[in-house]
């Protein structure tokens, strides 16, 4: 019998064993729990929720058994990537990514089934609407923020769906949301970073002078400009977006430094929009002296860069140095120093000057707008992207955006008047 | 307002089924067990104790009666007593022989009284009984069960949780359904008593692995009553069968030398129950393990699983009979074999663990272990390369995730129902798993997760995992080597079906699609796992808890007053 007793033992090994995987299992759950409930539709379909818009305009609806998105098809068409769908179509959009607010999980009581969720988003639809109608068919990106509290209140990605009637065929990229899903080409935009870079390093920036005739050459290879501008201020090279100047300033601050830029002010790193990973940006480092070096610094080469980014460079400078981190919930408040006050200073006061001196105030009549165009080549014999972004400096309506629109042509043209559209909107509403 | 209710009572809840089994562990493992003397070996140097009812006498370390004179085999004789307070003893495979007062004794074994000379080769020892007075000494002396944990308060407490989670399908279910489940729920409860009071009136105070069982199978019916309603009550027709044929089988195995001559047969109808089954059987989810007669399914499969330990198990004396071993060898071959061509490729695997531990507790000998491994590994390469969809689910295992409407469906959605049922679930009948395919079966573990919370269904697993170490703890002191094995094999295929249910559904395993002992939907395996909590009861020695030892009589007792 002791033998027999001795080998019982084997049983006892068993079952410990089974506690040892059960401890594995508990452990997952804490790990992993969340990600594993919300990963089907079904996690949140015996939830009831109302999704609205800042004020209050259902955007998307589930409850007894019914899901339905907003009523009004143009505001269904303009939220869409910002909603995303029932199928899970659109990864970023809201019912995707936001299923835990909306269906109130945590570890302990796990999806609140009963429970009546209303979540609001940030956004106003009818700037969303506003945008879109004036992207008017183009593919591209609007987003608004209010800089000082990191709402965002509009974010169109165009080309964008019906999801009540949604086309046969999908338009390309229509489930992506080009706003924080997407890069780009920079284009003059660009010319941020480096002369961030070029105030912050070259001691005798405001009282050098640039000289532009229309391109210059670097090794042999020719970097071209949009214009010849002749000799310029730094203010007057900026409003110029003069290629010459700037790319000339690129070969001075050299690679590593314009990367350390691009690194620190956001653009080549991708950053979390409340439970959102949005899309990360790339600067190269080009050989020193050479003409890619040069194009690599007013935004051609291989930079790329997400709308998203760009609005968080411009609501710091306009705010003084330091991002307010932008939200869908509101619930933002989280802040870091993106660069320093004196440079932002600086940097606003050039990007007002762009509006008065180059672009036009009457473009943009009645808001006090500081921005910069971009107008990035894309190759292949294709219109160049065009973009806007900047920042309202008016304390009543501390709005920032970037805009592109795809293949649009100028900057100002194309994305500029879109911006002033959605911003007229904005103010006068 | 009704979810309130229904949320309130799911934060209780799960204290009470803590609380239940708390309590029914504490009685199980109530107490130290001391050593019983039941007679005497004398040497010429010293007297050896006789600690149980069935001895190995030897040279062996792990022999019961150690002699360590080098004449004496390694295992020379077995020595035991039997239910009549008479003892016996049998020559095991000795070199040199055994006398008893000169008579040579065989290995049917030979009568032993008090004083007799038993001559191991030429080591010459004295045996010596014990008497009437030292006899009921011992019976005294017993671990008297529920001395601190009285068993109707345990009950009581299963009861009310039974009545909170019938009242949260009150609240949840079709209210056409509401008036069967609160009948399956309160049939019951009503059984639970009625057993209780049955076994007070045999004075049989030892109720711990009824009140596990209960407990399981109140969750059992949960998952009925939110997954199949209209089963419900079919559902508590098993159970009660269940219960009937687990005192039956408790009652059969009293008489040792009965169950012993019943192996043959029982093998017999074993084998028969599968050939019938590969001849006439359906097939279902792509195992031809069914037999439909009219319009009732059986699964023959999980009975043959009772008969698999009935014909395992082996006394003492025929632990080490060489046909014996062979008889169960060929005997689990078959079983394996025919599992195999009927694709029911879960039950095999559960039916050579059962195999493996019967076959370590019965030789040990590594030789035959190592045999069984080899077979079990090429036998297991073979089903691979011939079942596909078993290598599938091999495949799948640890990528379920990579793939979610195919081959990791039902664990992926499994793991995320679970995982949305939180510590104290969603309630019983809110969650969306219980529709999906095999839910109530495969993945019952995360139905439960999903419904009842995380707390109660490792409840769940703990109170099938506290019947293993209930059946451990109990060999030190068992009967019959028979018992012993039997329960131990028992509490192994228990643990093994529920490690293959719980963590193949969750992914932590290869998803193998078992039942979870008296939790999954299947009448079969419900009825068989209450036969089989027979052996693990019968492996329970103490006071007036045990099939197998009679409680004082009521005469005794009036004696002594």
């Amino acid at each position: 019998m002791r033998k027999v007793s001795l080998r019982s033992s084997f049983a006892l090994i068993m079952a410990l064993l089974v506690i040892l995987g059960l401890c594995i299992y508990i452990i997952r759950y804490i790990n992993h729990g969340e990600e594993w409930a919300l990963y089907f539709d079904q996690a949140t379909s015996s939830c009831t929720y109302t999704l609205t818009d800042r004020n209050g305009v259902v955007l998307a609806k589930m409850g007894n058994g019914e899901k339905t998105y907003a009523e009004d098809a143009d505001v269904r068409t303009a939220c869409y990537q910002l909603v995303g769908d029932y199928g899970g179509n659109v990864g970023t959009g809201a019912l995707s990514s936001f299923t835990k607010e909306l269906s109130g999980y945590n570890l302990i009581t796990g999806i609140e089934a009963q429970d009546d969720v209303d979540l609001s988003l940030t956004v106003d639809s009818k700037l969303n609407v506003k945008a879109y109608e004036a992207l008017n068919g183009r593919n591209g990106a609007v987003i608004v923020s209010n800089y000082k509290t990191g709402e965002i209140l509009c974010m169109v990605s165009s080309a964008s769906i019906d999801p009540n009637n949604p086309p046969t065929e999908i338009p390309d990229g229509a489930y992506i949301n080009r706003c924080i899903s997407s890069a780009f080409t920079p284009g003059s935009v660009f010319k941020l970073v480096t002369l961030t870079a070029a105030i912050e390093n070259i001691d005798n920036l405001y009282q050098r002078s640039f000289t532009c005739n229309g391109s210059f050459e670097v090794n042999g290879l020719t970097v071209t400009c949009t214009g010849t501008h002749g000799t310029q201020t730094i203010e007057q090279a900026l409003a110029n977006s003069c290629n010459c100047a700037f790319g000339q300033l690129a070969l001075e601050l050299g690679a590593d430094t314009i990367a350390e830029y691009a690194a620190k002010l956001g653009l080549t790193s991708s950053h979390q929009l409340d439970s959102i990973t949005t899309a990360a940006g790339n600067f190269d480092k080009a050989e020193a002296n050479s003409a890619s070096l040069a194009w690599s610094g007013i935004g051609q080469y291989n930079d790329l860069v997400c709308p998203y980014s760009m609005l968080r460079l411009v609501s710091a400078v306009a705010n003084g140095g330091t991002v307010v981190e932008p939200s869908l919930l509101g619930v933002s408040d989280t802040e870091s120093e993106m660069l320093k006050g004196s440079t932002a200073a600086k940097i606003a006061s050039m990007m007002s000057y762009n509006v008065t001196y180059h672009y036009g105030e009457s473009t943009f009549p009645g808001l006090k707008i500081c921005a910069k165009t971009g107008t990035a080549e894309v190759g292949d014999g294709q219109a160049s992207h065009g973009w806007f972004v900047g920042f309202l400096d008016d304390d009543k309506h501390p709005y920032a955006f970037a805009v592109i629109v795809e293949h649009g042509g100028s900057g100002l043209g194309s994305a500029g008047a879109i911006a002033n559209a959605v911003l007229q909107a904005a103010v006068n509403d | 307002m009704s979810a309130l209710i229904v949320k309130i009572i799911s934060f209780i809840a799960p204290l009470f089924a803590i609380i239940v089994l708390i309590r029914a562990v504490r009685s199980m493992f109530n107490g130290k067990t001391q050593t019983e003397i039941w007679g005497y070996i004398q040497t010429d140097e010293k007297v050896l104790r006789i600690t149980h009812w069935e001895n190995i006498i030897g040279r062996t370390r792990s022999a019961d009666i150690h002699l360590s004179n080098p004449k004496v085999s390694r295992v020379h004789a077995v020595l035991i007593r039997t239910a009549k307070a008479k003892w016996r003893i049998f020559d095991i495979f000795s070199k040199g022989g055994v006398r008893v007062n000169g008579d040579p004794v065989g290995a049917s074994g030979y009568p032993l009284n008090d004083g007799d000379i038993i001559n191991l080769s030429d080591v010459s020892v004295r045996f010596r009984d014990i008497n009437e007075r030292q006899r009921s000494e011992i019976e005294s002396r017993r671990v008297v069960t529920w001395k601190n944990v009285h068993p109707a308060v345990t009950l009581l407490y299963l009861s009310v949780f039974q009545i909170m989670i019938l009242l949260e399908h009150c609240f949840t279910a079709a209210s056409e359904n509401v008036p069967e489940i609160a009948l399956g729920f309160v049939l019951l409860i009503l059984l639970e008593w009625f057993c209780y009071f049955l076994m007070r009136s045999l004075r049989k105070t030892g109720f711990e692995v009824e009140i596990i069982a209960f407990f399981l199978s109140t969750i059992g019916l949960s998952v009925i009553a939110t997954s199949v309603p209209t089963e419900i009550f079919r559902q508590m027709i098993i159970v009660f069968a269940g219960v009937v044929a687990f005192f039956l089988l408790g009652a059969w195995m009293r008489d040792l030398d009965r169950t012993k001559t019943m192996r043959i047969p029982a093998a017999v109808i074993a084998i028969g129950l599968l050939a019938v089954t590969l001849v006439i059987g359906d097939v279902q989810n792509g195992a031809k393990n069914w037999i439909f007669i009219g319009s009732t399914s059986i699964q023959p499969s999980e009975f043959v699983k009772v008969a698999f330990i009935y014909v395992g198990a082996a006394t003492l004396d025929r632990l080490f009979s060489t046909k014996n071993l062979i008889v169960f060898i060929g005997f689990s071959a078959v079983c394996v074999m025919a599992l195999a061509l009927m694709s029911d490729f879960g039950t095999a695997l559960i039916f050579f663990a059962t195999f493996l531990v019967i076959s370590f507790m019965r030789s040990g000998s590594i030789a035959t272990v190592a045999l069984a491994v080899s077979g079990a590994g090429m036998a297991g390469f073979l089903m691979l390369k011939i079942k596909t969809h078993v290598a599938k689910r091999f495949a799948a295992w640890g990528h379920v995730w990579e793939d979610v409407y195919d081959t990791g469906y039902q664990q992926t959605h499994a793991m995320s129902a679970g995982a949305g049922g939180g510590l104290f679930g969603k309630g019983a009948g809110n969650g969306w798993l219980k529709d999906g395919f095999a839910a109530n079966t495969d993945t019952v573990f995360s139905l439960v997760c999903e419904e009842l919370g995380l707390l109660i269904a490792i409840c769940a697993v703990l109170a099938v995992l506290s019947l293993a170490f209930f059946a451990v703890r109990n060999t030190a002191q068992g009967r019959s080597a028979y018992y012993s094995i039997a329960a131990c094999a028992t509490a192994s295929m228990f643990t093994i079906q529920l490690a293959l249910n719980v963590f193949g559904s969750v992914d932590i395993l290869p998803f193998t699609g078992v039942t979870f002992p008296f939790v999954s939907r299947g009448g079969s395996s419900v009825l068989a796992c209450w036969m089989l909590l027979a052996f693990i009861k019968a492996g329970d020695t103490r006071k007036g808890a045990s099939f197998v030892v009679k409680a004082p009589d009521a005469k005794d007792k009036e004696a002594k007053a």
